[in-house]
């Protein structure tokens, strides 16, 4: 019980203390989010690329995420594909405000699931799937990726957000492994946070 | 103690606190981008959204809602969005094949990168989660539903290049509750914003 607490208290630690930039999402029980995925991966995202879909309306980025830990129940291949909408082509960007981004060579941990038409994965509940992995006292941390589609990227607000980044609060990925285990067998973490972000 | 001592020691306080907070104050896309010309068309296609039961599935209502920015000419129209091509155009019976789960409403915006830093914003359509209950100033009362009006006076504020506020109150806020009609009415930062920009 105890630990459960303090998992939750961290986990709330790690989503409020950076600057939230989503869009208009409701805001999703962790144990939810967890459920619902189809894969939790421990990995870092390779190579990245854009393309128009089939009716020339809609960018997708794609990217390969090398696999190197699978959380809870779920297994899969060394490789997984993921799509979010959003990239550029030939000069044209297409943004989903509010949306993840996806940058090459950022370690990460995912919660996937599959797009409606099934062929490939995005990032479930949207920014609340996607952790960033940070290395600290000798051990790897998780915490809340304070860039998404439409955000500052550079200038002050990118100083303050990196910054932000480096002090922010971690969660333990073996703590971390524990609450999606528990969420996956239906043992509730928390409640949510209120309505939306 | 004396006073100039405690004077002095507030003074630094209020510096310290001041500081160490990052400054409250409306965001621009970024890059910074917005449209070429103003008043900035914006439709409403006419095939409203399920949910809403005030006569029109909150088209009207939204026609109206979003000229809060001022700088919107604002109107029905037969027309779906055209991704990729202007003008923009909110949807309100569909998620697009993007806005699904725990998404409310998504803005999906396009532009061409330039080297002047002041970008021009193409197209820009709006897209609404069918799955939601929401609710419009057309409608008497609210139970657990969000506010149509609201949402998408803000998704208008993505169309028009502005990015999320850190002000409580703003309507580019990034959090709403249901049944919260705030973001109905901009706020002082909101202005800031769209002046910046237009």
């Amino acid at each position: 019980m105890v630990r459960r607490t303090l998992s939750l208290v961290t986990l709330m630690l790690v989503l409020s203390a950076l600057p939230v930039a989503a869009s208009q999402f409701i805001d999703m029980p962790f144990d939810r989010v967890a459920r619902e995925a189809n894969l939790v991966v421990r990995g870092t995202i390779g190579e990245t690329w854009s393309a128009w879909d089939d009716a020339h309306e809609v960018i997708f980025t794609y990217a390969t995420v090398r696999v190197n830990r699978y959380f809870g129940e779920t297994t899969g291949p060394d490789t997984v594909i993921i799509r979010e909408v959003g990239g550029t082509v030939d000069g044209y960007t297409q943004e989903a405000i509010g949306f993840p981004v996806i940058r090459r060579g950022e370690n990460v941990v995912l919660m996937l699931s599959r797009w409606e038409d099934g062929a490939d994965y995005r990032i479930h509940a949207f920014n609340q799937g996607k952790y960033l992995v940070r290395q600290r006292d000798g051990g790897e941390v998780l915490i809340a990726d304070p860039f998404q589609q439409g955000d500052e990227r550079m200038g002050r607000e990118r100083g303050v957000r990196t910054q932000a980044l480096d002090e922010a609060p971690g969660l333990g990925i073996e703590e971390f492994a524990r609450m999606v285990d528990d969420a996956r067998v239906g043992v509730g973490h928390d409640r949510g946070r209120n309505q939306q972000q | 103690m004396n006073r100039n001592r405690i004077l002095s020691i507030a003074i630094i306080t209020i510096i310290l606190v001041a500081s160490a907070e990052p400054a409250l104050a409306y965001v621009l896309l970024s890059p910074r981008r917005r449209w070429a010309t103003t008043p900035i068309s914006v439709r409403t296609y006419n095939v409203g959204n399920s949910t809403i039961t005030d006569g029109s599935g909150g088209v009207n209502a939204v026609v109206s809602a979003i000229r809060v920015w001022g700088i919107i000419s604002s109107s029905s129209t037969s027309s779906a969005a055209v991704r990729g091509s202007a003008p923009a155009t909110i949807m309100l019976n569909t998620n697009g094949g993007l806005c699904s789960g725990n998404c409310l409403a998504a803005t999906l915006t396009g532009y061409y990168v330039t080297q002047a830093g002041d970008d021009r914003i193409y197209d820009a359509d709006v897209y609404t989660n069918t799955a939601i209950q929401f609710y419009s100033s057309g409608e008497p009362g609210c139970s657990g539903e969000y506010d149509i009006n609201g949402i998408m006076a803000h998704e208008v504020g993505h169309v028009i290049g502005i990015g999320h506020s850190n002000v409580s109150g703003a309507t580019m806020y990034p959090s709403v509750s249901a049944c919260n009609t705030a973001n109905r009415t901009l706020a002082t930062d909101d202005f800031n914003a769209v002046n910046d920009l237009y």
